[in-house]
């Protein structure tokens, strides 16, 4: 027995190319995201959330495709003396004009509205999310860093804003937002959607501040911002190339996380009346459906599913990316 | 070895013929407590480090060791200018460094490097080892940015690494490789000082032979000052010529190695070695005598009156309460500070130090004895030194006639 010099000669041959594909290193960012690749139940919320956005983003044209029109409709022709539409549901069967019916009293088309919903929901959500994952973060590595007075006073302020109740402000705001701007109707349309940005941005962000600041904490104490410190690293470097970096896993996780919250808070902001007005919104069209849910309720159907689907899909969505990201909280 | 009886030694002249290239004069580092509340008021100091001289050469080594919590870390977090020193002078090469803005310090941070203790936080898990090691090299400038990556693999093959992993992250590598790593992110500033706090006490065994020998490769191969930190009596024995004892704060006793461990003078110096297991002594079974130390260290907040170590000294007399040991040099390469300082068995029953404070046994003042003038902060050993067998006949000769009169006479060892 022995090894044959040609094994021996191919081996050799084959070693070089086998090392070099082999030395480059995956960061944890890389290996969490294979996680997520193998999560199948992560796969399916992603093609959920996928289509919705497909959606959100290619209203106009699938609204086109299916040949129906965003406040079309004319309640002298669309619908009947009892304010029911005059087509399709809910007296008579499916019809492809009007795919989810038409809207009592005004005949608009309920598909288009819907279309149009999803794109105010995600586009909202969308919004606020980064606008208070962005918030939070600076707001969370300054308090961390800081430490001493500048680290008192925000998690003072912190404090106040968790203490605040959201639904209050909020509907304050509103009013006062219609007095100051209610003589431009054309403005108010834009103020109120800023409006709205502004109340969901601005009580979003203390929780990922609260995590990003305990996280700070921990981390500034490791030798690595330590070593960094003695190389002279500026601080602002430290803060954004060395410590933001390994806080990459709380901050997917509150986007992940943040995202289905603030869809639904659109929503119900919307319901309450005292979100978006003029642009459709799956919470307004839920407040016009609920008085004819005995007679129609493909009419509430069609956003609560809306809702409910995308809702469910980020959430789950959220928990697997949690999961891969953090595999010690792993049930 | 009997020299003349000087008491106050020329500037001038060093004990050694090397320049020092770091010069500590009595450095402190004072932590405030507060209270808890809302307002927040200072209710006292750590005193992690408290008044502590030492000077390392060119090239040369220094082992700080003593046990947790004696302020060594704290030490070598000063020198790298990690905390601000509460008073005191640190000299890098003559340049005053401990009051230096954090700008300023930044040409300073090249020459000043450090090596952490443990090699699994002290690498960023987000960053590869190319990032880690090139960073140093980035934001000093030290090669031209296409040039990094090149720099980068010369190094990791310095401290004996693949140069091809430089796409590795931390997590791919063991607890010695990574040493490595932070060893060669710190060669990559070509420092001249390098601090090293605990650099082989996460490590196996087996991998500590390994980092210590890369270090002093690379201590012969570039000439750099080490501040070695370590609790490893036989690792800093191995590693540094001159060897500081701390505890508390101060250091107690400061050698060349072949004195410091063949003949310590200060009593926690020899409870401290004597605690080292030895395999010779194991293996002939001969049994050596263990100094146990009684209680616990006391709290750096509210040290002991006095000399530090009194309360766990087994020769403490009324004067280690009064009176502070000052550090004396009683050899060419040999300070220590304790009142009764001596070879372990034959330590003095009468205070030695006397002579250099001007009190007597009591540790009250004598009226018309005038303290030496020796400057007891200086950094290095002097040429000209006191030694023991001087300072003991001369202390005696302070108080002289006091002893006799004393009923409770001089060797009687009160127990605390």
């Amino acid at each position: 027995m022995g090894i044959q010099p040609t094994e021996l000669v191919v081996s050799n041959t084959d070693e070089p190319e086998v090392k070099s594909q082999d030395v480059a290193g995956r960061s944890p960012t890389q290996i969490a995201l294979d996680r997520l690749r193998h999560d199948k139940i992560a796969m399916v919320c992603l093609a959920v959330v996928a289509v919705f956005v497909l959606i959100a983003i290619f209203a106009p044209l699938l609204t086109d495709l299916f040949g129906v029109e965003l406040e079309g409709g004319d309640p002298v022709t669309d619908t009947k003396a009892d304010s029911f539409p005059a087509i399709g549901p809910p007296d008579y069967g499916f019809t492809w004009e009007a795919p989810l019916g038409l809207e009592p009293r005004t005949g608009n088309d309920l598909l288009a509205e819907w279309f149009y919903g999803a794109r105010t929901s995600l586009g909202v959500a969308t919004f606020a999310t980064v606008a208070a994952t962005l918030m939070g973060i600076v707001i969370g590595l300054v308090a961390g860093f800081a430490r001493g007075w500048l680290d008192r006073v925000i998690a003072f302020v912190i404090d106040i804003f968790l203490s605040l109740p959201f639904i209050l402000v909020a509907l304050a705001l509103a009013p006062i937002i219609v007095s100051r701007f209610g003589a431009q109707p054309e403005r108010l349309e834009f103020v109120q959607l800023c409006a709205l940005l502004f109340v969901l941005s601005v009580f979003g962000w203390m929780t990922l501040a609260r995590l990003i600041r305990g996280e700070v904490l921990s981390l500034r104490e490791r030798e690595f911002v330590q070593a960094a410190r003695v190389i002279g690293v500026p601080t602002r470097s430290i803060l954004f190339k060395e410590l933001l970096p390994n806080l990459v896993a709380p901050i997917v996780v509150s986007i992940s996380l943040g995202l289905p919250a603030f869809v639904t808070a659109e929503a119900g902001l919307a319901f309450l009346g005292i979100g978006v007005v003029g642009i459709p919104s799956w919470g307004q069209t839920v407040n016009r459906a609920v008085e004819f849910f005995s007679t129609y309720p493909l009419f509430l159907y069609a956003p609560v599913v809306g809702i409910c689907l995308l809702v469910i899909a980020l959430n789950l969505l959220g928990d697997a990316v949690r999961d891969a990201f953090d595999p010690k909280t792993r049930r | 070895m009997t020299q003349p009886e000087v008491a106050a030694a020329p500037a001038s002249t060093d004990g050694s013929g090397q320049r020092p290239i770091l010069e500590v004069t009595n450095l402190r580092k004072y932590f405030p407590v507060q209270s808890a509340g809302v307002i927040r008021r200072t209710i006292g100091h750590v005193q992690a480090v408290d008044g502590v001289s030492f000077q390392v050469e060119q090239g040369g080594a220094l082992g700080l060791v003593g046990e947790s919590g004696c302020g060594k870390s704290t030490t070598g977090r000063l020198i790298t200018r990690l905390l601000d020193p509460t008073s005191g002078s640190m000299k890098f090469n003559g340049r005053e460094i401990g009051n230096l803005s954090n700008k300023q310090m930044l040409p300073l941070r090249k020459e000043i490097q450090m090596i952490f203790q443990d090699p699994y936080s002290s690498l960023n898990p987000r960053h590869t080892v190319g990032t880690i090691v090139g960073t140093p090299l980035r934001v000093h400038k030290m090669v031209p940015d296409k040039q990094v990556l090149t720099r980068v693999k010369e190094l990791l093959e310095v401290v004996g690494l693949n140069p091809e992993h430089y796409n590795r992250y931390p997590s791919e590598f063991s607890g010695g490789q990574r040493q490595r790593i932070g060893v060669a992110r710190a060669l990559a500033l070509q420092p001249k000082v390098l601090v090293a706090d605990e650099p082989v006490s996460a490590l196996d065994v087996s991998i500590q032979a390994q980092v210590v020998n890369l270090l002093q490769d690379v201590q012969k191969e570039f000439n750099i000052a080490f501040l070695f930190i370590a609790h490893d009596l036989a690792v800093v024995r191995h590693f540094c010529p001159d060897v500081a004892v701390m505890y508390l704060g101060k250091i107690v006793e400061i050698a060349d190695r072949e004195t410091l461990y063949a003949r310590p003078h200060h009593p926690y110096t020899q409870a401290l070695l004597s605690a080292v297991p030895d395999v010779k002594q194991a293996a002939i079974g001969g049994r050596r005598e263990r100094i146990r130390l009684e209680g616990d260290v006391p709290s750096p907040v509210n040290p002991p009156s006095g000399c530090r170590f009194r309360t766990r000294c087994w020769m403490a007399q009324d004067i280690c309460a009064k009176q502070e040991p000052p550090l004396l040099q009683i050899g060419p390469k040999h300070k220590v500070a304790c009142h009764f300082a001596g070879e372990y068995g034959a330590m003095p029953t009468s205070p030695i130090t006397l002579d250099a404070l001007g009190v007597d046994q009591h540790g009250t003042p004598v009226s018309g004895a005038a303290p030496s003038t020796e400057d007891l902060i200086k950094p290095g050993f002097s040429d000209a030194y006191t030694n023991l067998e001087t300072h003991k006949s001369s202390s005696e000769r302070l108080v002289g006639d006091r002893i006799v009169d004393d009923p409770k006479g001089e060797g009687t060892a009160t127990e605390k």
